[in-house]
């Protein structure tokens, strides 16, 4: 039984689960185009200050049809279903796209939208992924410049600085209250599973930012907090799973195995909302900054540095959380987890932290199966008596 | 009874012998460095090596080696390596192979301080690198390239420094974008240009001696000439029968992207180009008995080379050109000013083949099925290579559609063998031959 409001949670499942739909109803009640994005780093903000709905494209739950003859089977999932969704049309509600990042499997994704939607303007802002160099934030201020004049030109609208200041601020406001509910999960006081702070985060993606904020202050109002912390339970934290939200069955055997999750580092997670942007004179050189600094704040192994690491990132995450497991969710083919999950693993390993590594399919893997690692690993950390790193 | 072996119908160049040979020495050579107490770089992507030679470094270039290592069927032990230390068999083989070489490095490095790794091991040609003092990467069109040596810095214990030279990709998002022209071009060009600026002071720093630019514009000099005689020689082939493949280009791949520019790289693609004439003049054809010509996309399966090679010679195909020997390289040598080469540099590693949004691409594929009169295309699904497999389902489609040529779809890997289907390959190609010859039959009648 879900200890949050159910009929505010029941909005944001409706969003979430079909955010073409919503994006649909919205376009139809304002009149406003929409514009799609991808992740994991694209600024909404100036999407909505132009005055159109920003949506991060969403992995489709259906079957991959038509965008098997675009995008090769070693693709990821998420890739995979974006082209699908383009080609069966699934994605004409949005008026463009716009793409930040350039992870090749992405791109190949959106180079497919542009082969089969040609009439759709689709921008791709190249940010720079190597973080430590002097021309890095020049060279994004200078993105997001490009960026915002194709917005404009797209949506028919031209930005002002104020404009753009009002809705860092309403998206730093929603930032806010999500990691509200991160703090109240890692204090124990209130149960949110993972499945429903998926929900929270994903439906902030593409719902109207105003809309979600209200939802999440009624969520706030109506919490009834424990006196204390479960004890039964054993603490953990989800790692990884980039781009696209891992599937709410996967999640639910996770606790239903003994587990307790109280963190994460997940993209459609604590990952999204780790960072505001700063509340400056140059909004514009602020969404820049917001850029550099939420590599900082949570390291991503799709950007390139030597000032930081996941790894490091993920045992400080463990000892404020007081985590004592790590489940790692990749998504199958992702080259970055691929490529920075030994690291993680040597890292865990040294500290003497129990993690278990499941692979996430589109198609979706044998939950029984699952739960059966879930529970063995549960048991492993039961008999453990994990130290939390130091 | 006796199963008669076919007979080889491929008659590859014997002047590419002679790269092979300078690029064993290079490799060789690369294996002292340490006795030589030199400073040694790893570097992956792009062809930086002649600001390497300038400033009197040693160069080794992971891609090459993990190639290397797959073409001498030597890549198993770096894999293992690689797969103990945690690194996933989806992942890029050229990466896992080369990191699992950087894992037998470290750990020999850990081991014994000698300089060159390996000594205990020495058949082990994985473990043979010399570890490396500092990494430069400067990797073009892929994501993954750059993300691998990040982590190579991180098995080296992040104690090494590194440099990155961002190349933004030829997206295409202006109207006037194209292969080499267009808003986007120039200002992606005067970007690197900056950034290989920064590099050069960056091993001004390492080597701790100024750069020498002499050495750079003669080092660019050679490279020139190479590049306009390897391209006349391409150009030979456009004749049919070809007078040589697209296997000979593979095999002068080493030379022109990683030897280093002097006179014994121009002396080599004369040769190469001298050979190439020499058989038109004589009427010599590389495969017995052309009959179809095909165009070859994706990076080859290094460790099927040869087998590839007399495979589709067996069914009278000549591979005559590819997206990777051919839009790759220094293959726009107008661009290179030797007096001030970076500007020139930096737009052939914004060129890379992998670095282009399919509008490019489409139309590099649709100048060299004109060129060369192909009849049909060899998309070699890479399996662990997203950035050359990404357009290759739409770049299919558009030679159908604006050439009416036909196309088959193989699955393999560049250095992991393991991927490779030798019975769907033949069923395919026969499948893409066969309806060449109905287009044939139909446009007789």
């Amino acid at each position: 039984m879900s200890e949050l409001h159910a009929p505010s949670l029941a909005t944001l499942r409706t969003a979430a689960d079909d955010p073409v739909s919503y994006a649909q109803n919205w376009k139809d009640t304002h009149r406003r185009p929409v514009i799609g994005s991808f992740p994991m780093n694209f600024p909404s903000e100036i999407v909505h200050a132009a005055g159109a709905l920003p949506v991060i494209v969403q992995e489709s739950k259906t079957p991959i049809t038509e965008g098997r003859s675009m995008l090769a089977e070693f693709y990821c999932g998420y890739t995979r279903s974006v082209a699908d969704q383009a080609a069966l049309g699934e994605l004409d509600v949005f008026d463009g796209f716009v793409a930040a990042d350039h992870c090749v499997q992405l791109l190949g994704a959106v180079d497919a939208i542009r082969y089969v939607r040609p009439e759709k303007p689709v921008h791709f802002a190249q940010f720079t992924s190597a973080m430590d160099d002097a021309w890095t934030k020049p060279r994004v201020d200078s993105r997001i410049g490009d960026l915002k004049t194709e917005i404009e030109t797209v949506v028919g609208t031209a930005v002002t600085a104020e404009d753009l200041a009002r809705s860092i601020g309403l998206f730093n406001a929603n930032r806010r209250l999500l990691r509200r509910f991160y703090d109240l999960r890692r204090s124990g006081l209130i149960r949110i599973t993972a499945g429903e702070m998926q929900l929270l985060v994903k439906s902030s993606m593409v719902m109207d930012i105003e809309e979600h904020t209200s939802v999440l202050e009624t969520l706030l109002d109506r919490l009834v907090l424990r006196d204390q912390a479960p004890d039964d339970l054993v603490r953990l934290h989800l790692s990884g799973h980039f781009c696209h939200a891992p599937k709410p069955e996967i999640l639910d055997v996770i606790e239903e195995s003994g587990g307790l999750v109280v963190d994460d580092d997940l993209y459609t997670g604590y990952r999204y909302i780790s960072t505001d942007v700063p509340e400056s004179d140059d909004p514009l050189k602020a969404l820049s900054t917001w850029y550099m600094q939420r590599n900082i704040n949570a390291p991503c192994p799709t950007r390139v540095t030597s000032k930081v690491d996941w790894d490091t990132y993920l045992l400080n995450s463990l000892a404020e959380s007081r985590s004592v497991g790590v489940v790692v969710l990749m998504a199958k083919f992702c080259e970055p987890h691929m490529l920075y999950y030994p690291e993680l693993r040597k890292a865990l390993e040294e500290h003497d932290v129990p993690s278990l590594l499941i692979e996430t399919e589109h198609e979706g893997i044998p939950v029984e199966t699952l739960r059966t690692k879930m529970e063995t690993f549960i048991e492993r950390i039961r008999r453990h008596s994990a130290p939390v790193p130091a | 009874m006796s199963i008669a072996t076919p007979r080889d119908k491929t008659n590859r160049l014997s002047s590419t012998r002679v790269g092979g040979k300078m690029t064993a020495d290079y490799w060789d050579n690369i294996f002292t460095a340490k006795e030589r107490g030199k400073h040694v770089v790893w570097y992956n992507g792009s062809a930086l090596n002649p600001i390497f030679q300038a400033a009197g470094l040693e160069w080794c270039h992971g891609e090459a080696f993990a190639a290397r290592l797959a073409a001498q069927h030597l890549e198993e032990p770096a894999q293992a390596a690689g797969s103990e230390y945690g690194y996933i068999g989806e992942l890029c083989s050229y990466a896992r192979t080369h990191l699992g070489c950087a894992v037998l490095t470290q750990k020999n490095v850990n081991e014994r301080e000698s300089g060159v790794v390996g000594m205990l091991d020495q058949q082990e040609l994985a473990a043979k690198l010399p570890a490396p003092d500092f990494f430069v990467n400067g990797y073009a069109g892929c994501s993954t390239g750059q993300q691998w040596d990040a982590m190579t810095y991180r098995v080296f214990d992040r104690k090494l420094p590194i440099f990155n030279v961002s190349i933004p990709m030829l997206w295409g998002n202006k109207p006037d974008a194209g292969y080499m022209r267009g808003e986007e071009w120039n200002e992606a060009s005067t970007y690197v240009e900056g950034q290989l600026r920064e590099l050069v002071k960056f091993l001004e720093q390492q080597t701790g001696r100024p750069f020498d630019w002499d050495a750079l514009s003669e080092s660019m000099s050679y490279i020139k000439k190479a590049s306009r005689l390897r391209l006349d020689a391409m150009e030979l082939c456009t004749l049919a029968p070809t007078p040589a493949t697209y296997w000979d280009w593979v095999a002068s791949i080493a030379p022109i992207n990683f030897l280093p520019g002097n006179q014994a790289l121009v002396d080599y693609f004369a040769g190469v180009k001298a050979e190439i004439q020499q058989r038109i003049v004589d009427g010599v054809s590389a495969v017995a008995n052309e009959r179809y010509r095909v165009y070859f996309d994706g990076i080859m399966n290094w460790n099927k080379l040869g087998f590839l090679t007399r495979k589709f010679a067996e069914y009278d195909v000549a591979v005559v050109a590819g997206r990777y020997t051919h839009e790759s390289f220094w293959q726009e040598p107008q661009l290179i000013d030797v007096d001030n080469p970076l500007r020139g540099m930096g737009q052939h590693y914004l060129l890379c083949p992998l670095n282009h949004g399919l509008k490019n691409l489409q139309e590099l594929l649709l100048k060299r099925l004109d060129q060369y009169s192909i009849d049909g295309i060899a998309f070699h699904s890479t399996r662990t290579c997203r950035a050359m497999t990404n357009p290759q389902s739409m770049l299919a489609k558009a030679a159908e559609r604006e050439r009416g040529v036909k196309s088959f779809v193989f699955e393999g890997d560049v250095a992991d063998a393991s991927f490779y289907n030798d019975e769907l390959f033949d069923s395919r190609l026969e499948a893409m031959l066969e309806a060449i010859d109905v287009q044939r039959m139909k446009t007789m009648v």
